[in-house]
């Protein structure tokens, strides 16, 4: 490929709440610095304020899908620093980066 | 196998498969290492990134489960042959499992430090994760 940018964003999906699973361990492990975080399905859980430790240091890199947080009562529960994104907003991100790579 | 520094031998390539399932417990990594080998087949230059659980599959002594169960061992053999050859293994999971890069002696490896790892998924214009 001739087209390579070495300081590229990639956007990366996470469905595996941190309270259960060490995938967020991985994620964080393959994020630069730049990159952004996208919480899905179980992985909303890790936009509570009691999981923000887990997921630290990503102020304006990590988002939660609202239809999901909405679809189990935690809409008003995320912490502050997370960023809130409807399925358009998801679209929207996945435009933004150079690639998506899920976790799960 | 060696330990290559920022921005040196990580050149493009077309598909990055990340590997974070270790062998056995699941169909994962077999397929994904199926999924490198038919992007290999068809003339696409392919990396591998050992990950997570995945770094166990880099293990010798390997075999069938007991009701007779393929493992992963034998697809690792094929890589070559399907001209499968940037094989990473990332640092981290291994220290977190004790295993140094003296264990991983299944495949010619490149054990990569963090940044490394970050690097990796930006010069390879597709990632698949299994």
């Amino acid at each position: 490929m001739d087209n390579v940018v070495n300081n590229c964003m990639n956007l990366h999906l996470l469905n595996r709440s941190p309270f259960s699973s060490r995938v967020y361990e991985d994620v964080l492990n393959a994020m630069g610095s730049e990159d952004q975080l996208l919480l899905i399905e179980d992985g909303v859980n890790g936009a509570l304020s009691s999981a923000g430790h887990y997921l630290a240091g990503l102020e304006g890199r990590l988002f939660a899908l609202r239809e999901d947080l909405e679809s189990r009562g935690l809409s008003g529960r995320c912490s502050e620093s997370v960023i809130v994104v409807d399925v358009d907003g998801f679209v929207a991100l996945t435009e933004a980066a150079d690639k998506t790579i899920s976790w799960f | 196998m060696g330990i290559v520094s920022p921005g040196e031998s990580l050149a493009p390539g077309e598909l990055l498969v990340i590997l974070r399932h270790a062998p056995h417990g699941s169909s994962w990594l077999r397929e994904g290492l199926e999924a490198a080998m038919v992007a290999a087949a068809f003339g696409r230059e392919v990396g591998l990134l050992f990950t997570g659980e995945g770094v166990l599959a880099l293990l010798e002594g390997q075999q069938a489960g007991a009701l007779g169960q393929k493992g992963s061992d034998n697809l690792l053999a094929a890589l070559e042959m399907y001209d499968v050859e940037r094989c990473y293994v990332d640092a981290a999971a291994l220290e977190r499992r004790g295993l140094s890069e003296n264990d991983v002696s299944l495949l010619p490896v490149t054990v990569l430090a963090h940044a490394d790892v970050v690097a990796l998924t930006q010069c390879f214009s597709r990632v698949l994760s299994f």
